[in-house]
């Protein structure tokens, strides 16, 4: 019966055609958006994992504010708190709001281990005791200025004189390059701590304090006692920050499904359409079949097995078209220090299944109409 | 005398024409043997399609039953009935009634295929009846590259593809030359001499003229029911 499908699918091959794409647009769609949703989980997930410490920001936010580095001992004296230190964090560029794209990290050498954690270097070396002007990059920063280990990197600081501002601009020797991570990492250029300061003309400051909890603490108990041990702090436990980043995905996630689910059901309608047109095109046809015979699961086989199909090659060219897209894409948006998109395996098998559901589905009413066709009338018919 | 491989037993069927009813058939009764070629005549609406209807399961009676090699076919139920169609009837129509997309072979595969007959014995019944009805250079013709004649032959071989107990055959004749009807006559003849029970429904004479039993039927009633001396096939 297979065939059968086949050759009725190739003998409209126009209208198949436009079916076709519009099961592909929409299944593009699903991989675009998608795709945008699968990296942001995948990044907040495993820049979360990286992130396994208790961190102390201003009182006013992430970025409302600095912390003075007295803090960082008062922090570590909190019972419970095997060890805590601030890090430095300034956008790489400096005339930009920072929240996208790269950002230097000013942190002490001796806690590169703690801070980078797994993440593991593709070439040259990670900061040493002495390095001043020396900088670790992560993989997309490599990426967007074509830079490796033993150049130069331009940084530029913001330094404030009265009203004004002088932009000062110093070389970065590159020593170190990270692996990919997908994760905040990629985006990092580490500098020494002290450096930074000075760089930036922040001395005795740190932007955030990383807390590594005693291996009996608990995280959220700790970051409450710290919270009240310590003055005009906020502390965020990691599960409190997953908790936090888990409900914006939430929203993106709505946000970008929503729209790619609304663009593949337009896609299924039309395939709906093409369903309608071409059982009522054939309803001689069927009408003589269940006259030679032909059980209601036999006509609903050919009927539903052709939008199943139709949605299935959708499905296959939505998704190549998509991936051709996110690929193409990220190479673009890599060059400027972006990545936005990503494939997993279970978007693909999510927009192939879902293409073809979404084609079943839709020929689903018009194979019912086919199936009950009395062959007397249907031969009537046409 | 051999159990009649039809029976039909006070079949009715009465439609409504708005709040009228129409009487398309009153208590029609009579039995077919196996391999008896016989025609079913008559004026427009004397019920001699919506009899053929009612035989092959594709219209139920309001009374009466129908009785196909012992089965009493018009107890069957909806789930029941696309198996006696494949089974027990095979049908021929005026207008050849072909799938224009599949060629001569796969219209009569096709039939065998709702059977789930296997493949290799699909491909050997379907050339085998193609090739008694002349078909043999024609089997991958698609019906528009057929002609009339052609064509109607191809639906003979499908509704005997699955060896049914009867071929229901609704004006054969109705759509092709007079040389064609000859032809096709012949073929439905020689196939009942061999055993096959074919029951035409025709208002051409010259068709119920070959046929070896007649039927006439009036306002929904058997008017006489005749067994035709003549029936020899006379050329034109």
């Amino acid at each position: 019966m297979f065939d059968l499908i086949i050759r009725n699918i190739t003998q409209r091959k126009f209208r198949t055609g436009l079916t076709v794409f519009g099961i592909a647009l929409g299944i593009f769609a699903v991989m675009v958006m998608g795709g945008m949703s699968e990296y942001f989980n995948r990044h907040a997930e495993n820049t979360l994992n990286l992130v396994d410490k208790i961190q102390v920001v201003p009182e006013t936010g992430y970025l409302g504010g600095s912390i003075d580095e007295s803090t960082v001992r008062k922090v570590n004296r909190v019972p419970g708190v095997s060890d805590a230190y601030g890090l430095l964090w300034m956008p790489y560029d400096v005339e930009g709001i920072g929240l996208i794209g790269d950002y230097v990290v000013g942190l002490p050498i001796d806690k590169q281990g703690p801070t980078l954690k797994d993440t593991k270097l593709k070439s040259g070396r990670l900061l040493l005791p002495g390095d001043t002007y020396r900088a670790v990059l992560g993989s997309n920063v490599e990426r967007e200025f074509k830079i490796k280990v033993g150049d130069e990197l331009p940084i530029k600081s913001k330094r404030f004189r009265g009203t004004s501002s002088i932009t000062h601009e110093r070389n970065f020797t590159v020593v170190g390059i990270l692996e990919y991570t997908s994760s905040d990492y990629d985006n990092v250029i580490a500098i020494p701590l002290e450096t930074a300061q000075k760089f930036y003309e922040l001395e005795n400051t740190v932007s955030y304090i990383w807390v590594v909890p005693e291996p009996s603490a608990d995280g959220e108990d700790l970051a409450k006692r710290i919270e009240l041990s310590v003055e005009k702090i906020t502390a965020l436990s990691p599960q409190k920050l997953r908790e936090q980043v888990e409900k914006t995905l939430v929203v993106i996630n709505l946000i970008t499904l929503s729209s790619a689910i609304l663009a593949a059901i337009i896609g299924g309608l039309s395939v709906m359409n093409t369903m309608f047109m071409s059982v009522s095109e054939r309803t001689r046809d069927f009408g003589l079949m269940k006259a030679m015979g032909a059980q209601f699961r036999d006509i609903l086989y050919l009927t539903m097995g052709e939008s199943a199909l139709m949605g299935v090659l959708g499905g296959i060219f939505g998704i190549i078209g998509g991936g051709i897209f996110i690929y193409s894409m990220n190479e673009y948006l890599s060059s400027m220090g972006m990545v936005l998109f990503a494939i997993t395996p279970r978007l693909i098998i999510i927009s192939l299944l879902f293409a073809t559901l979404l084609g079943t589905l839709s020929g689903s009413i018009p194979a019912y109409r086919a199936m009950k066709m009395n062959p007397m009338e249907a031969m009537k018919y046409g | 005398m051999d159990e009649p491989i039809l029976s039909v037993r006070n079949l009715s069927k009465t439609y409504m024409q708005g709040k009228i009813p129409v009487h398309a058939l009153n208590d029609v009764s009579f039995d077919v043997q196996k391999g008896e070629f016989l025609s079913i005549v008559g004026p427009s609406g004397s019920g001699k399609s919506t009899f053929l209807s009612m035989i092959g399961l594709l219209d139920r009676p309001t009374k009466g039953s129908v009785f196909i090699d012992g089965v009493e076919v018009t107890k069957a139920t909806d789930n029941e009935a696309p198996k006696i169609r494949r089974e027990k009837i095979g049908f021929v129509f005026q207008h050849f009634n072909l799938i224009p997309t599949l060629s001569a072979f796969e219209n009569v595969d096709i039939a065998m295929r709702f059977a789930r007959v296997p493949k290799s014995k699909r491909k050997e019944r379907a050339t085998d009846l193609l090739t008694r009805m002349g078909l043999r250079d024609r089997m991958n013709h698609k019906p528009s590259e057929l002609s009339g004649g052609e064509q109607q032959r191809v639906a003979i071989a499908r509704a005997m593809a699955n060896n049914p107990a009867i071929i229901l055959a609704d004006e054969p004749t109705g759509e092709v030359d007079t040389k064609t009807r000859d032809m096709i006559v012949e073929l439905l003849r020689d196939l009942s001499e061999k055993g096959q029970t074919i029951l035409i429904v025709t208002h051409d004479t010259s068709v119920s003229a070959r046929t070896k039993r007649i039927i006439k039927m009036l306002d929904g009633k058997i008017e006489s029911d005749t067994v035709n001396a003549f029936g020899e096939i006379k050329t034109a």
